[in-house]
């Protein structure tokens, strides 16, 4: 038996009651809308990347999917079913939320919002509109100092799809997305222009998948957002608000701001109001379009869902989520940069590694910085962010190929950084050998590899080799190894790259050079 | 056969049949009987309506289950995969489930053999099995219609039984009350949400029981009418037999999230345990010296038919004769029941049955009148909706929504929460067992530790009386929502006859999760209402 308490009041009371909260900050100056103050909140709704839905057992459903596959018959609202709360759902949420500096509510619970449409199988959708899972919060902007408020973040079941066909006037519905688990995170109105609105985005995007909580694609309908907007005069209240819905990437979204700006300047410049619409986005036009108005939207008729005991999270839970999360990016840098990386390879690892695939359950992707730490263990972080960034993403990048393509794996990329750092191949033999193991897919150990490609080094003792190689470059440029000998020193470069080429990167250009010039004087 | 078997269904009275059956029974040729069986209870469905749909083979009979040579019914909004699941409405006329229900398959397993589904008001809603929606209108194949009680008054001895007085079975699991009053079956599952179980064993004049909600039988599986209040009941000839197809079904599935956390699951068990072993029930001369009996002031109220009092005084006196305390208790927020009942109920009725609009499963109505307005899913929706469900159902979504909308919310939905924590508070506070749901429950040594009081307010109406339409089915409510609201296990059991000659029964209420305990309470009325009426005879 549920005992609930009526918690739904008070919350309804106070968010009437407690003032509208101050978010005091300097007057930002456009130079496209001088005078007007643009006032901009974002709801997004991330899709939670776990294996199994919000409710249910049946698996969430990948892009491009067979339509109506991944259904179980909750999903599809058959009579006598009832929902299951996912574990897993919660355990990425409340990551999510620590990782906005969100408080988690020890109590939290569902409510079903409901309206009649063709993608919602049972006629509501369950939410957390009463007592949400977190509230309160702030994400920091990459740029000017700015966070951005949290208001709060709640879980919710994704809709089904349905599409329109027109040439047959049908309605087809696609149940795979049915019933998957959905954060809601809303954003208080901070940003005060298109590009804020834009990092925002961006910089979320970047916390869900550092905390694996979302793959936050846009394109792909995993993380959409519903983006409120409103001007005023400098030193005048909030205008009245617009929100445009479903904006499927961060470049739409922003000329959807700029443009609802601009049309409510219009209006109001020409004496009229702006009145509070939902509004839909024509990417044609790049303008927006009245979907309806503030007086024909629904009753969703919240209530309580009687299925769904509250959700409890114990203090001892949240903490152990807080201390086995993975690191937020902004640890990430502080921690790469203790380790002597030089801030332009710090950048560059983390530009890479954010386009890691997220993994499921919140389980760590195989991004750059993880297979970086992983190579780091004993060895010199520097000499291995170089080897990462200029040779591995280097050639990889030279094929057109992206990290997540990368085939070396990192005994095999530790090897050939260990076999280079005792001398064993020279630098340019790794080089080598490195683009031979990404072209060939090869899975060998490098040090087999070596042995079949004859790259071990000439040690030092080994003079003759080099001198054969000396004499047989100075035989093949004559030209050059005159002006050597008439004194001009920086043609010796093109002798020692002769040696190299000749030697297949196995003898060392140092060497090489001090038997050049000894050769050449004799 | 056919012609044999109908010519017995005549001449029987219903008491006589479960003899017959088990007699049949106890031969070898199992087989045979079990279609001798099945032929017989179609005969008698034809005078009560009480089941529609039959088993047409019997599998899955497992000789050594605990359910073995039992029959049950199972009511029409208890999914089951091999028979249909109508639920009485037109909406899902066509429907068959694509599962069973956990308390189904627990049937199945214990080696119970199902006869059929038994007819119930359209979605459970009601309390006269006559809100059965598979009309002419809408289904030529099936005519559900009211349940009619198979009771067979003494008053109407002259009179073959098919031609017996025809009254309500009550509801809303009325077909599953007169599929074992008629002897089609052993037991049956019903649905209780306000009284839908108690009611109808009370009108039939069999033992039915409410369990406490979320403590045991699952409700996966049971087509929701109102989530926080369904329960899966138990309805039987005898309080033995329901408890024997009860502990079948009553084991924890993780299916269901309403079912209580094991430890508090534990805490109740302790608390009715050591209450249970302080009593003597078991031997022919129970001692009840340790029972307080609490019999509430609230449920005795004018409309109460004052020949139900004297059946429930006779039963008082003999628990009293058997030492049992008797303590007049007051539940001063009783009054408020049925209307706070009546607003939560209809409001997750309006968010229950949002499903049904043909999209997925089920009926669909494609409006094709020349002008009908096509252009939104919702007006589509609503023909389907409109011509699915029947009148009391489009009745109780339409307050439902109402009590939901935005205005109404405050002074409806939550006041009505707000009326069911003071009635949980009321029963709380007058039994002397704690409520294992509260963390920090207060003791009340003074408390009672079962309530009793009359199951309904009358005997089953006539079907063709004025009882049965206006504001009177709702009243009938009165005296079963408010156990109900508070979740808390309720037996009716048979308490003899009111001057009409038609069954009176008795209500045990106990606190949450006291299940046995007013089994064993109600298993001790039986028991003595036979001795009492073998001296009588």
């Amino acid at each position: 038996m549920l005992v609930r308490r009526c918690p739904w009041r008070s919350i309804q009371l106070h968010q009437l009651w407690c003032p509208r909260q101050i978010h005091t900050r300097e007057a930002i100056h456009d130079k496209r809308w001088p005078g007007w103050q643009v006032i901009i909140g974002i709801e997004v709704h991330a899709q939670i990347k776990s294996r199994r839905k919000l409710f249910s057992e049946s698996s969430t459903s990948r892009p491009g999917e067979i339509p109506n596959t991944t259904v179980s018959t909750f999903d599809s609202a058959f009579p006598g079913t009832l929902p299951t709360l996912n574990p897993k759902c919660v355990e990425l949420a409340v990551r999510t939320a620590l990782a906005l500096n969100s408080k988690v509510h020890h109590q939290s619970a569902f409510d079903r919002k409901h309206y009649f449409y063709s993608d919602l199988p049972a006629g509501y959708q369950i939410t957390q509109r009463y007592s949400p899972l977190a509230s309160g919060g702030y994400l920091k902007l990459s740029k000017g100092d700015v966070s951005v408020g949290i208001q709060q973040i709640q879980l919710e079941q994704d809709t089904a799809k349905s599409t329109f066909d027109g040439l047959r006037r049908t309605s087809l519905i696609d149940l795979n997305r049915a019933g998957s688990g959905l954060m809601e995170i809303v954003s208080e109105p901070h940003m005060r222009s298109p590009e804020e609105a834009a990092d925002y985005v961006r910089t979320l995007q970047a916390v869900l998948r550092c905390v694996g909580s979302s793959d936050g694609n846009m394109e792909q309908g995993s993380f959409r957002c519903d983006v409120n907007v409103s001007i005023n005069k400098h030193g005048q209240p909030h205008g009245t608000r617009c929100e445009i819905k479903n904006l499927n990437s961060v470049k739409f979204m922003t000329v959807a701001i700029t443009s609802e700006v601009f049309r409510h300047i219009e209006l109001l410049q020409s004496g009229y109001s702006v009145s509070q619409d939902t509004r839909g986005f024509d990417e044609n036009k790049a303008e927006t379009f009245k979907l309806r108005s503030k007086a024909d939207s629904p009753d969703y008729r919240y209530m309580p869902d009687p299925n769904i005991p509250p959700l409890l999270l114990s203090e001892e839970y949240i903490e152990t989520i807080r201390k086995t999360m993975p690191d937020l990016p902004d640890t990430t840098r502080v921690r790469l940069r203790n380790l002597g990386l030089s801030e332009r390879d710090t950048d560059v690892l983390m530009a890479v590694d954010s386009g890691h695939e997220v993994g499921f359950d919140g389980e760590l992707g195989k991004g750059a910085v993880t297979y970086f730490d992983s190579l780091a263990q004993q060895r010199d972080p520097r000499v291995v962010v170089n080897w990462m960034t200029h040779e591995l993403i280097g050639q990889l990048t030279a094929r057109k190929e992206t990290f997540s393509d990368n085939p070396v794996s990192v005994e095999q990329l530790g090897e050939l950084i260990d076999l280079v750092q005792d001398g064993k191949i020279t630098g340019t033999s790794g080089k080598l050998l490195l683009k031979h193991i990404i072209a060939n897919r090869s899975l060998s150990a490098p040090s087999v590899l070596v042995q079949e490609l004859s790259l071990e080094a000439v040690s030092e003792d080994d003079n003759a080799s080099t001198r054969a190689w000396c004499v047989e470059a100075i035989e093949a440029l004559p030209e050059e190894a005159e002006a050597v000998r008439q004194g001009n020193p920086r043609v010796l470069n093109k002798l020692v790259g002769k040696v190299m080429q000749l030697s297949r990167g196995r003898a060392d250009a140092q060497n090489a050079r001090v038997v050049l010039e000894d050769v050449l004087r004799k | 056969m056919h012609l044999r078997v109908g010519g017995l269904a005549r001449a029987y009275p219903s008491r006589s049949c479960a003899g017959c059956r088990a007699h049949s029974f106890s031969t070898s040729h199992l087989r045979r009987s079990v279609i001798i069986h099945a032929g017989h209870v179609q005969s008698l469905n034809e005078s009560t309506n009480a089941l529609v749909s039959f088993s047409t083979e019997t599998h899955n009979l497992d000789f050594h289950g605990p359910l073995r040579n039992l029959t049950v019914a199972i009511k029409d909004n208890i999914c089951t995969m091999h028979l249909p699941t109508t639920c009485s409405s037109g909406m899902l006329r066509e429907f068959t489930s694509p599962f069973d229900a956990t308390a189904v398959e627990f049937l199945k397993a214990g080696g119970a053999n199902i006869v059929g589904k038994a007819n119930c008001d359209e979605f459970g809603m009601g309390q006269l099995s006559t809100n059965a929606r598979l009309r002419r209108s809408l289904n030529v194949n099936s005519i559900h219609g009211p349940v009619v009680n198979p009771y067979y008054s003494p008053n109407e001895k002259s009179v073959p039984w098919a031609e017996r007085e025809r009254r309500s079975a009550g509801g809303s699991s009325g077909g599953s009350a007169a599929a074992v009053a008629a002897g089609m079956c052993d037991a049956a599952l019903g649905t209780d949400t306000g009284g839908s179980v108690r009611l109808p064993a009370s009108y039939c004049g069999i033992t039915g029981l409410k369990p406490s909600y979320g403590l045991i039988s699952s409700r996966w599986g049971v087509v929701s009418f109102a989530d926080s209040l369904d329960c899966v009941g138990v309805l039987g000839k005898s309080v033995d037999t329901v408890k024997t197809v009860f502990d079948s079904i009553s084991s924890y599935d993780p299916k269901d999230p309403t079912a209580a956390a094991p430890r508090t699951r534990e805490r109740a068990k302790a608390s009715a345990e050591s209450l249970l072993s302080t009593l003597d029930v078991n031997s022919s001369s129970p001692d009840l010296s340790s029972l307080r009996i609490g019999i509430p002031q609230e449920y005795f109220p004018s409309e109460l038919n004052t020949t139900i009092v004297t059946a429930v005084r006779k039963v008082l006196e003999r628990l009293s004769s058997l030492g049992a305390q008797l303590i007049p208790v007051s539940l001063p927020s009783t009054p408020y029941a049925l209307s706070a009942y009546y607003v939560i109920a209809t409001a997750e009725a309006s968010s229950n049955l949002a499903r049904y609009d043909g999209v997925q499963y089920g009926w669909y109505s494609f409006p094709s009148a020349p002008g009908a307005d096509k252009s939104k899913p919702g007006n589509v929706y609503a023909h389907t909706r409109s011509a699915g469900f029947g009148a009391e159902v489009r009745k109780r979504i339409l307050l439902g929504t109402y009590a939901l909308t935005a205005d109404a919310f405050d002074n409806y939905f939550l006041q009505a929460q707000r009326v069911r924590q003071r009635i949980k508070t009321d029963f709380d506070s007058n039994f002397r067992i704690p409520n294992a749901q509260l963390s920090d429950p207060s003791p009340n040594p003074d408390g009672v530790d079962i309530l009793l009081h009359p199951s309904a307010i009358r005997t089953a109406p006539r079907l063709d009386s004025d009882a049965i339409s206006g504001l009177g089915p709702y009243l009938q409510d009165v005296m079963t929502v408010p156990a109900s609201l508070a979740g808390l296990p309720a037996v009716s059991v048979p308490a003899g006859l009111a001057a009409d000659g038609w069954p009176v029964g008795v209500s045990i209420v106990g606190q949450w999760g006291s299940d046995e305990l007013v089994l064993c309470i109600g298993n001790v009325i039986e028991r003595t209402s036979d001795k009492d009426n073998s001296n009588l005879s």
